[in-house]
Order: structure tokens, then C-alpha cells, then sequence
């Protein structure tokens, strides 16, 4: 078990650096493929008034000059060890793990991550436990019921959420519920008040969103347990704990549904972790300043220090969603056996 | 002086008010251009609302103090470094937390043009034939830290604002004019090099600033915020725009860039010092990156009390608010120094050719480019020339008329297309901002008016930061790349023929690595009037040149003009003493208070 | 399967349908597509979404001539239809014979026209997307699954990897930067260029799904006894592949395929959506929904695209689910 852990924590490390690797060749060599210099990379972070000469020095600045893998190695060791920053009168330390400063504002990216990861994480956890409960429990009674007219409801309505944009959807709840159309119940778009503040109003704030987000994520889930369990329910252990007299609640809950858990357990595991990452469209829809809104910003001014940094968190969720999943998948289904 | 009048005149008008409620409703009154004065009603205890009840007056006038005054900015500020900010509602909004040398008078209408002083004693004292000006800055005045302000703070924050590299989103005024060192470049990279040759500091009082040429209009110089003063020992370059050290009644408190922040009371504030700020609510709290739309509806339901942007109301709020007369009477309609046109590059073919150009002026259909910007209160007035009317020296221009109904003479458009020698039209592009729905619309506009006479135009979104910078600001690759028209902007620095024409029509702005507004007026003989303006002592004679200098650029073709830019502001719930300020066009920010 | 008790829409069925039909022999001859037909034909729902999804298809290619019947050109403006204060339609939407799906508030531009031309680049993109998608991740997901070892771990690391991308934000960067430069790159232009770009962006980011699909399937099927017959006989690598196991492959690949082009569709409008999809004017129904949410107070403008959206996808859905039950009875 522990081998097996730290086997996947270096191959995880090792995924980063590549995904890493692969963000900044994208970010900074595919512009210059198409034909852009160092000195016009350096124009768009000089703002209009800039002489050439400032352009020179903020090429110098930024240093767009040297080779890519110069510049990369000096991204890479700022992560690791920290990085010393000219920020005019003087220099500043850059503690570890310092994902660079914006081209733009010249502001530390990491503070900015670390601001704005309490958003994403309200946004995602409590999306993540209304279509958890309400997915999997439509799912066991449209199973239990199949062919009912529950059952039939609930897969169309189900259907119907996995075909629907949520930058849709997200708009014509805030049209319908926030903004008076017919109803003025919800707090507008861009409402966020931190959790520690006054838990209340932190949740009145993210009704809307989570039932939006939810909504689509439900739809899945129903229809995953709903399956899962149609086939669980006709395994042999199912009848043979019903052939023992078990109670049916104690057959479909702890023998039925633990069945039909594991593969529910990936994919949530996987959807969280994706969503930690910024759940992009939700929340500009819904203008959260979280780490979606942020990647969105961060690409429309091309800020590449941030989007680098929104990329990695991105993908260090879904590598840590990917370990946690693998060992809960032990505790779900005592099958696997973790070596 | 001034609020005494106002509540006078108030008094007054309450009493007619109350007669004209007992009449009841009938309140929505026709919109009548900006410039006017309905002045039926408004003010006192009981305010009455009305649509432009703010806009030549003050709305709910009041001393009343506390509160918090809620802002919200659907972008975010390019900085709320004095240094590096640029935008019309920064330079609004930096007051309450910096005080320049000059500001313009925190006063309704027209009188808000004027420039009183702030930190200085008096307006600036010429001499040496106004190439050099000196202010002397009153007693008393300290940062929040409770250290006094002296002269030298003020000359370290113009000199750091020289930095452009470190401050990009400036103007560049005090770099061109003050008689600077050879190749300085600011106290950072510069540091320890003598500047008494552009700025001197005899005394802890008094400032001088030696220009390199005579300039009689140095008080707008100034009034910006750059000349808002900065402790030395407290300047953290790029970063100081966290925490500015607040010379104002307010300071920050907790600031989130990206988010937003909040502005507590400076207890250092003196307001013997400061007649002009009332300095009413206890703090201010400015969220930014809020949806445009959730703005304009948190202000409606009262959760929020201005739009700090101050560029109006959304297209989705502009039905339900004008047809709503309730709604509509919320609101504030006014005129703002802000051209939107779309520059007609003459070094793409064909437009090298004037008739070609021509053409473009008259097959446009003016009524779909007011339209594209939202119409005729939140769009604007159907523009014919560029100077707005609002700007000393305007003269009423038609070189070509959009035939009757403003559609587009497209007639007299092929008439110039055959002169042309392209009879049957021609091919070119046009870019916008991508991120600017209101542009693209004009483009979407444009190509289809102009495809009327044959002109074929296809458009080319382009990111806004580098929309300058890269691609329709750079001529090399306007040019080569045949950016034939360019949907394009333009706002007066400061209400004058200057501050207003210089970036747009003086080709010795446009440089080649890119970056100009002026994106296609080259004329050498508009260059020679904009010297002739600078030498000319007597106001009205320059102001006379502004206006030559229009009917020339457009003699020349080289700007399609769209629209004066009017805008619909929404005026917050529970706000006292609103107004528009029309040296901002927009509400002024320093005096409001919550009710 | 279902339960042995449960003997509706199983295979158990064909049989005694067959006898009834008097042809014996097709117990034994009928092969897995003719079963899937078979009960493909009886689930209503899929026929249904196939039917829609024909109709859309149709309704794509034949845009110009339906538009040219009962529309107007999907750019032109209608302005005299708008009021100048409001932007809206002086009538509130437009609706009418003229104009069956109303008018754009602001230019007056025929709803009707621009969801049917919309309906064009929608599928275009995700049609070609999901083709890309499905080569690379056929072919990577086999070799994976066929060659085992290093290539096996190489493939599925990438596959990781890949899976570890914020897609969209990707997608969006990507088509951002190659699109600003200028509107002229290997040798396309306009639209053209937009949409090739599209398509690569949004295919190339998806084959690790079908990849995953397709090595977990060729494992299980390198083990069966008829491959192992080939190799037997001799086969090598490349024969095994394409003549042995691909044909086995089809129907998880149609399964996926068709479950994919939705997902792509709603990908497309979300790219179109954020502006980073086709230019302007060229209508889109991401491009027309965010148009439509900057005037949510006229909602008849966002009404339609978002439907248009929803109807498609829900058809594919409804389809590709049909297929899968059809030629998997297995999975549900």
C-alpha cells in the first residue's frame, strides 16, 4: 500500500512536469511558430505609450530572449526553489512554489491562486454533494422501479440535463430567479461571501449556481446508478442474499448499491477533481471570481504566467482526484486490492 | 459657495415639487439634448426623481454622513497606481484616496470643467512666458501614516510615472513636455541623476516644473493623478498599486485585485485643508469583474450604488428601463466628450485614393452605427465631424450627408466609387475589438451598409489589449495585412480642443512600432495647425484652430465619424448629492453620500 | 442482459420470431448487425432521435434552398423592425410569417435564417471532430491495447496526461492564438480556416476518451480464441489489427461515436459562446446565445438558439443510447 502510493505520487509529480512542459510549449513556442518575435510577445505587456526602447528592456524583463528552455528551466526552478522579482525600486523574493508574476499587473501569481481557490472549492463541493445524493438516489428508485412512470420521468428529465448547456441553463435561472423574470428569490451573478464570514448568506449566495451545475452533473449520475444498479441487482449475490431472508432494504443498500458504487465513485472522483480546476463556463456565467473566471481573464489578456499556473492547479487536482479515487476504490469494493 | 446656492435653489424647487406631486405622475419628461436645463424640479428632503434630474444639478443634496457606499466595475482598473491609471472613472474615482496639485471643481454641469486647486494653494503660476509653472501646496496636508506631505513627494510621483516601463498604462504628457535630463528613465532606472532641470523643490512648499516648450494649459497637466504625492520609502514600484499611501479622506483597508477592495476612513485626512471633499460615508466597498448585467440589476433592486465604469447601462437594461417610466425617471442621459468613429486607413488600397475614401463617408448608414452603440440614449448623437459639441471651439461640419433619413447616400457614394476608378465597389477589412459587442456590431453595420454600393468588407476581431499595439494601431501590419477601416474610439482627456484632438488627428503620434489611437490621419498640414494651436496665447484664436482642424481631417476623409457618445447612467437608491460632472461625463464620485 | 425473468427486449426474442417467419435458417445465420436492427427498430425513443437527427442533417445541407423558400439572407439587417430607443422589436419579438423564429433585437437579423445556417457549422464541426477523435483514438486505443508493454504504457501515460488538460481553457487559447495572427494559415482562409480549426482543436482534445474505450476493449479482445487462431495461422500484427479485430470494434466505436457528437456540439457552442469561435457574422448558436444573453430581456432571441442546442444534442443522445442498448444488451 505504501509503495503503491508513492509509486503513484513520483508518477504524479512526473505527469505535472510534463503537463507543465507541454502548457508552456504551447503558450510560448506555438506564437512564435506563427510568426510572432520577442519583441512583439513583449508589446502586448508594455501597454500603448511604451517607447521602443521600454519594449527592449521589458523584452529583456521578461525574458523573452533567451532560448525556451531557458526560459522553462527558470519557470520550473521558480515552482521549486523560488525566484527573485524586480518589481521597480527593488527586488523582491519570490518564496516557493512561486508560479511567476503576471506580465501584466506584475503581481506574484500564486497569492492570486490561493485567493480565489476558496470560490472554486465552495462552488464545487456543495454542486458536488446536491448531484451526488440527488443522482444516485433517482437513480436506485428508477431502478427499483423500472419502467414506472417515475423511472421514465426521471431518465427524460435526466437526459434532458445532460443535453443542456450550462451557459444556458445558468442564464435562464439567473434571468428567471434573480433577476425578477418571474421571480427576484436568488442573489445575483457575482455574489460570493467566504464561507467564515457568514456561512448564511455564503450559501444563499451559491443556491443557484450549485443547483445549476448540479443539475447537469445529476442527470449523469442518475442514469450511471440507475444502469449500475439494473445490473448489480440481478448478480448472483444479490439473489442469494435475498434467498438468506435479508431485509430488501439491507439487500439494496449494502449489498445492491455498494455493487454499483465503484464506478460512480471514479468518475466522482474524477468530476471534483476537474472541477477544482475551475468549473470554466459555470462561472463566468455566473461571474464567481473563482479559478475558472480567472483562466478566462488570464487567457483574453494573455497573461502566461497565470495561465500556467491555472493550468497546473488544474491538473495537480486531477492527478490528486485520480490517487484518492484509486484508494477509495479499496474501501468501496473490498475486490481490489491495492499492490 | 457653490452648495450653498444649490440649497437655496433646492428649497425652492421642493415646494414646487410637492405641488406637481399632488398633480401626480406625468414625470417622464422628452429627452431633450444634454446641453439644456429642465430644471422643473428635484433636491430637498423629499427628492423627486426624474429622468436627467442629475445632470446640471445636484440630486438629493445632503450632509447627512455614514454608510457604505457600494461600487461595483464590470472590468477591472489598468491600476490604482496615481502613476499608472488612465481610465476616465480612475481618474474619478482616485480623489478620494489622492489629492493632486489641480482638480476640477467636484460640481454639477458645465462647472465641473473648471480647475480649482487641491493640494496646491492656488492654480499654477506661470512664467518665463508659461514654460515655467510653480505651485505652492498647502500647510498641513499629511499621508496616512500621519507624515507630512512636502513638495518632493509630489515630484517623486511624477517623476516614477515617467517609468513606462514599469507604468505602463500612463499618458505620457509630462514625459514629452518637462525639460527632462537627456534619456532619463524614471527614479528607478535613472536613480540618483539631478531632474532639477524639469522639476525643483526650492522648499517643502513649493513646486517648479520647467517645460521644454511654452504651455498655457499646464493646470490639466496638473489635475492628473500623477502628480498625487508618494513617500519615497514607501514605493514598492509595480506593486504599490496594493496599497497606495492614501494623501486623501480615505485609504484602503483590504484590497484583492481581481476581486475588488474596500476603502476606510484616513484619519489623517485634515478637512480644514480640503474644502472641496465632504468626505461623507464612513467607507466604500468596490467589487470588480461583476457581470455587466448583474450590475445594472443589483442597482435596480437597490444592492448596489453605482457603476463605477460609469459607460451606462446594459442593452438588456435599456428596454426594461425606458419603457418603465418609473425606471426611466432613475436615470441620467448625458453627453460625453467621446467620439466613436471608424478610421479610414489612406495607406490601403484603395483607400489611398480620396474618392474611395469618400465613398465609405457617404454609402454608411449612420443610423445603424447608433444603433450598433445602442441607440439614441445609451449610443449616442449621430455624429457628422469629430470634435463633440461639448468642446470649446466645436463647429458644425457636414461635409457628407447621410442622405435624408441618415441611411447613406449611396448615390453620391457611387458617384465617388466611379471617381475612384472602382466603380463596382472594392474589397478591404475592417477590424474591431473582439471583446467589445458594440463594435462588432458597428462592423456587422458597416458591411452591411457598404455592401450596398459594392464595398465588401470582412471582418477581423482582434483582441483588445493588443488591438493597438499589434494589429490596427501598427501601420506595418494594418498595411500589410489591408486593414482597410478600423472600428475605433476616442475620449477627451480633459474638455479641450488639445486634450481631445491631439491623439487622433496628429500624425506625428503615430509610430511605427504601433500603439497610436490615431490609426489613419496623416496630413501634414493638420500637423502645422496643431503647432500653430500650441503657440497661440489667445484662447479664442486657438479654439478657432480646433475647428479647422476638424473641417480639414474630414475634408480629407480620413475618419468616418459615428457618434458623440451619449451614455445612460442608472442612478443608485439611497445615494445623495448625484450629479454628472462633465469634465467625467459621468457621476462624480468624490461627494456622494448614503441616505 | 436483464434477468432470465425478464424476457422483453432481449435477444431471447428473435428466435421465436424467426420460426414464426418460416425461416429456420436465420437462427443461425443472423449476424450482429441484423440483431441490433432488429431491436434497434422497437425502441420508439432512438428511432425518434434518429429521426431528428436526419431531419437536422437535412435541414444543414439544404440551408441555403430553405432559407431562400421561407427566410431571409441569415446577414442582411431589418432595422426599420427596431426601435431605436429600446433596440428591441417594435412588436417585442417579430415573430410572424416573414420572420417564423422573430428578429435579432438591435439589427433586426431573421432568428430563423441564422439557427438553420447555424445548425451548418454545428455539425460540420462536430461531425469531423468526433471523426478525428475516433481515428486517433482507435488507432493509439488498439496499439495500446494490442502491443502491451512499453507502447501500451507510453499511450495510456499520454491518455493521462491529456485527461489532466482543462480542455476548454485550452481550446480557447489555442484557437485564440493561431486566430488573432491573421485570418490566412495553411493555405485557408475566413471561415474555412476557423472551422478546420475548430475541428482539429476540439478533435484533437478528445481521442483520449475513445482511446481509453478501445485499448480496454482490444485487451479483452487480444485474449479471445479467433486471434489466437490467427496468430496461429501465422497472421502478423497489422493483419490482426485491421482484418481480425477492427471489425469487432465497430460497434463500441458507432456506440461512442454517436455519444460523442453531442458532446462536441456543446463543446463548439461553448467555444462560440466565450468568442473564440467562428468570426462573426457567420452565425453560430453559441455565437447567437451570447449575443442572446446580452438582451436576456428579449428572450426570444436566446430561446431559440439554446433550443436548437438542446434539440440536437438531446436527438443524438436519445440515438447514440438507442445504439448502445441495441448493440450491446449488456451495457445500459
Amino acid at each position: 500500500m505504501v509503495t503503491y502510493i508513492i509509486r503513484r505520487l513520483i508518477w504524479g509529480v512526473f505527469m505535472l512536469a510534463i503537463v507543465s512542459m507541454i502548457t508552456f510549449a504551447i503558450f510560448f513556442l506555438v506564437p512564435r511558430l506563427a510568426g510572432a518575435t520577442s519583441e512583439s510577445l513583449a508589446t502586448r505587456y508594455v501597454g500603448r505609450t511604451a517607447t521602443a526602447e521600454d519594449v527592449k528592456i521589458a523584452t529583456e524583463r521578461l525574458g523573452f530572449n533567451d532560448p525556451l528552455i531557458v526560459q522553462y528551466g527558470r519557470f520550473a526552478k521558480g515552482i521549486v526553489a523560488g525566484a527573485d522579482y524586480d518589481y521597480g525600486p527593488g527586488v523582491e523574493r519570490c518564496p516557493a512554489p512561486c508560479f511567476g508574476y503576471s506580465f501584466l499587473t506584475r503581481l506574484p501569481v500564486w497569492p492570486d491562486l490561493l485567493n480565489r481557490l476558496p470560490v472554486t472549492m465552495s462552488l464545487a463541493f456543495g454542486a458536488a454533494i446536491i448531484w451526488l445524493i440527488t443522482g444516485v438516489a433517482t437513480g436506485v428508485v428508477s431502478a427499483l422501479r423500472r419502467g414506472s412512470v417515475f423511472d421514465r420521468a426521471a431518465m427524460t428529465v435526466a437526459l434532458a440535463g445532460v443535453s443542456l448547456p450550462i451557459f444556458f441553463t445558468g442564464i435562464v435561472s439567473l434571468v428567471a430567479f434573480s433577476y425578477g423574470r418571474p421571480l427576484a428569490i436568488m442573489a445575483p451573478g457575482g455574489s460570493f461571501t467566504p464561507f467564515f464570514d457568514n456561512p448564511a448568506q455564503w450559501a444563499y449566495n451559491l443556491i443557484l449556481p450549485w443547483i445549476t451545475l448540479a443539475f447537469l452533473y445529476a442527470a449523469g449520475y442518475a442514469r450511471l446508478t440507475r444502469s449500475g444498479m439494473l445490473e448489480t441487482m440481478n448478480e448472483d449475490y444479490i439473489r442469494t442474499a435475498r434467498a438468506k431472508g435479508l431485509a430488501e432494504r439491507t439487500v439494496v443498500f449494502k449489498h445492491g448499491l455498494r455493487g454499483a458504487l465503484t464506478p460512480i465513485v471514479t468518475i466522482f472522483g474524477l468530476d471534483v477533481g476537474l472541477l477544482m480546476g475551475g468549473a470554466v463556463l459555470t462561472e463566468s456565467t455566473f461571474s464567481l471570481p473563482g479559478i475558472g473566471k480567472y483562466a478566462i481573464d488570464a487567457i483574453v489578456s494573455q497573461d502566461l504566467p497565470k495561465v500556467m499556473g491555472v493550468t497546473l492547479v488544474t491538473a495537480f487536482f486531477v492527478v490528486a482526484a485520480n490517487l484518492i479515487v484509486d484508494m477509495l476504490y479499496a474501501v468501496v469494493d473490498p475486490r481490489v486490492r491495492l499492490t | 459657495m457653490k452648495r450653498k446656492t444649490t440649497l437655496g435653489v433646492t428649497a425652492l424647487s421642493a415646494v414646487l415639487a410637492l405641488g406637481l406631486a399632488a398633480c401626480g405622475g406625468g414625470t417622464a419628461t422628452s429627452p431633450s439634448s444634454s446641453g439644456s436645463a429642465p430644471a422643473s424640479s428635484g433636491g430637498g428632503d423629499a427628492p423627486k426623481a426624474e429622468f436627467n434630474a442629475a445632470l446640471d444639478k445636484v440630486f438629493n443634496p445632503s450632509d447627512k454622513k455614514g454608510g457604505i457606499l457600494k461600487f461595483a466595475n464590470a472590468g477591472d482598473w489598468d491600476s490604482l497606481d496615481p502613476a499608472d491609471t488612465y481610465y476616465g472613472y480612475s481618474w474619478n474615482f482616485v480623489r478620494l484616496y489622492g489629492r493632486s496639485l489641480v482638480m476640477f471643481k467636484p460640481a454639477p454641469g458645465k462647472e465641473g470643467n473648471q480647475l480649482i486647486p487641491d493640494l496646491a494653494e492656488s492654480l499654477g503660476v506661470p512664467s518665463d512666458g508659461a514654460k515655467t509653472w510653480t505651485y505652492k501646496l498647502k500647510q498641513g496636508v499629511k499621508f496616512e501614516d500621519g507624515t507630512p506631505i512636502t513638495s518632493k513627494d509630489v515630484k517623486y510621483g511624477v517623476l516614477r510615472s515617467l517609468d513606462k516601463e514599469v507604468f505602463p498604462d500612463g499618458y505620457t504628457y509630462f514625459n514629452e513636455t518637462l525639460d527632462l535630463p537627456k534619456d532619463y528613465k524614471g527614479p528607478y532606472k535613472s536613480k540618483g541623476v539631478n531632474t532639477d532641470s524639469a522639476i525643483e523643490t526650492p522648499d517643502d512648499q513649493t513646486i517648479v516644473f520647467h517645460l521644454k516648450q511654452p504651455y498655457s494649459g499646464f493646470d490639466y497637466f496638473a489635475q492628473l493623478p500623477a502628480t498625487i504625492p508618494v513617500p519615497e520609502a514607501k514605493d514598492t514600484g509595480a506593486k504599490y498599486r496594493e496599497h497606495v499611501i492614501s494623501s486623501g479622506p480615505y485609504k484602503f483597508d483590504k484590497n484583492e485585485i481581481g476581486k475588488g477592495f474596500n476603502l476606510v476612513r484616513n484619519d489623517n485626512w485634515d478637512p480644514a485643508t480640503d474644502p472641496n471633499r465632504k468626505a461623507l460615508p464612513e467607507g466604500y466597498e468596490v467589487s470588480t469583474n461583476v457581470n455587466a448585467d448583474d450590475i445594472d440589476n443589483r442597482i435596480l433592486a437597490g444592492d448596489l450604488h453605482v457603476d463605477i465604469a460609469g459607460t451606462g447601462a446594459q442593452p438588456a437594461t435599456l428596454g426594461r428601463v425606458l419603457t418603465d417610466p418609473n425606471l426611466k425617471a432613475g436615470t441620467d442621459n448625458p453627453t460625453l466628450t467621446r467620439l466613436w468613429y471608424t478610421s479610414i486607413n489612406g495607406n490601403v488600397k484603395p483607400l489611398d485614393n480620396i474618392d474611395c475614401r469618400k465613398a465609405v463617408e457617404y454609402a454608411a448608414d449612420k443610423v445603424a452605427y447608433q444603433t450598433a452603440y445602442g441607440g439614441e440614449f445609451s449610443g449616442g448623437q449621430i455624429a457628422t465631424s469629430l470634435m463633440p459639441p461639448l468642446i470649446p471651439g466645436h463647429k458644425d461640419i457636414n461635409l457628407y450627408p447621410a442622405g435624408p433619413d441618415n441611411h447613406g447616400d449611396v448615390a453620391k457614394a457611387k458617384e465617388h466609387l466611379t471617381a475612384c476608378g472602382q466603380p463596382n465597389g472594392f474589397s478591404t477589412n475592417i477590424s474591431y475589438r473582439a471583446e467589445r459587442p458594440k463594435e462588432k456590431a458597428t462592423a456587422e453595420a458597416l458591411q452591411q451598409s457598404l455592401a450596398k454600393v459594392g464595398i465588401k468588407l470582412t471582418l477581423k476581431p482582434f483582441p483588445q489589449a493588443d488591438y493597438f499595439a499589434l494589429y490596427a494601431g501598427k501601420p506595418g501590419y494594418a498595411k500589410s495585412n489591408g486593414i482597410g477601416l478600423a472600428v475605433n474610439g476616442w475620449g477627451a482627456d480633459w474638455p479641450d480642443g488639445y486634450g481631445f484632438l491631439s491623439q487622433m488627428a496628429d500624425s506625428r503620434v503615430i509610430r511605427e512600432t504601433g500603439g497610436s489611437s490615431n490609426v489613419s490621419v496623416r496630413d501634414p498640414e493638420v500637423d502645422k495647425m496643431f503647432d500653430q494651436a500650441a503657440q497661440e496665447t489667445d484662447i479664442a484664436k486657438r479654439e478657432a484652430i480646433w475647428g479647422q482642424i476638424d473641417q480639414k481631417v474630414m475634408e480629407d476623409a480620413f475618419i468616418l465619424p459615428g457618434l458623440w457618445a451619449k451614455s445612460l447612467l442608472l442612478r443608485g437608491k439611497g445615494v445623495t448629492n448625484v450629479y454628472i460632472n462633465d469634465a467625467f461625463s459621468m457621476y462624480d464620485y468624490l461627494n456622494m453620500g448614503v441616505q | 442482459m436483464t434477468a432470465p425473468l425478464d424476457v422483453s427486449g432481449s435477444e431471447l426474442e428473435a428466435a421465436p420470431e424467426a420460426v414464426l417467419d418460416g425461416q429456420a435458417r436465420a437462427i443461425q445465420g443472423r449476424s450482429l448487425g441484423q440483431i441490433a436492427w432488429t431491436r434497434l427498430k422497437r425502441d420508439k425513443v432512438a428511432l425518434t432521435g434518429a429521426g431528428v437527427v436526419i431531419f437536422l442533417i437535412l435541414v444543414a445541407i439544404f440551408a441555403p434552398l430553405i432559407v431562400g423558400l421561407i427566410g431571409h439572407p441569415p446577414n442582411e439587417f431589418n432595422q426599420d423592425l427596431i426601435s431605436s430607443e429600446t433596440l428591441a422589436p417594435k412588436d417585442g419579438t417579430g415573430i410572424g410569417w416573414d420572420h417564423l423564429f422573430g428578429v435579432e433585437p438591435l439589427n433586426g437579423r431573421d432568428i430563423f435564417s441564422r439557427v438553420v445556417y447555424g445548425a451548418r457549422i454545428s455539425l460540420l464541426i462536430a461531425f469531423l471532430a468526433t471523426l478525428l477523435s475516433v481515428v486517433i483514438g482507435t488507432l493509439l486505443g488498439v496499439m495500446a491495447g494490442y502491443f502491451g508493454g512499453w507502447v501500451d504504457s507510453v499511450i495510456s501515460k499520454t491518455m493521462d496526461v491529456f485527461l489532466a488538460f482543462p480542455i476548454l481553457v485550452f481550446a480557447m487559447a489555442l484557437s485564440g492564438i493561431v486566430q488573432q495572427g491573421s485570418d490566412s494559415a495553411f493555405g485557408l482562409t475566413g471561415d474555412t480556416l476557423s472551422v478546420t480549426l475548430l475541428i482539429f482543436i476540439i478533435g484533437f482534445f478528445n481521442w483520449p476518451y475513445i482511446g481509453r474505450i478501445m485499448r480496454g476493449q482490444t485487451l479483452s479482445l487480444r485474449e479471445r480464441e479467433f486471434v489466437d487462431a490467427a496468430r496461429s495461422l501465422g497472421a502478423r500484427g497489422p493483419y490482426i489489427i485491421f482484418r481480425e479485430m477492427l471489425p469487432n470494434l465497430v460497434a463500441p466505436i458507432l456506440v461512442y461515436a454517436t455519444l460523442l457528437i453531442p458532446t462536441n456540439i456543446l463543446f463548439e457552442a461553448a467555444l462560440s459562446f466565450l468568442g473564440v469561435g467562428v468570426r462573426p457574422p457567420t452565425a453560430t448558436w453559441g455565437g447567437m446565445l451570447s449575443d442572446g444573453v446580452r438582451f436576456y430581456t428579449i428572450p426570444h432571441f436566446m430561446f431559440f438558439p439554446g433550443m436548437a442546442i438542446f434539440i440536437t444534442v438531446l436527438a443524438f443522445n436519445l440515438f447514440g443510447d438507442g445504439l448502445r442498448d441495441a448493440l450491446d444488451p449488456r451495457a445500459r
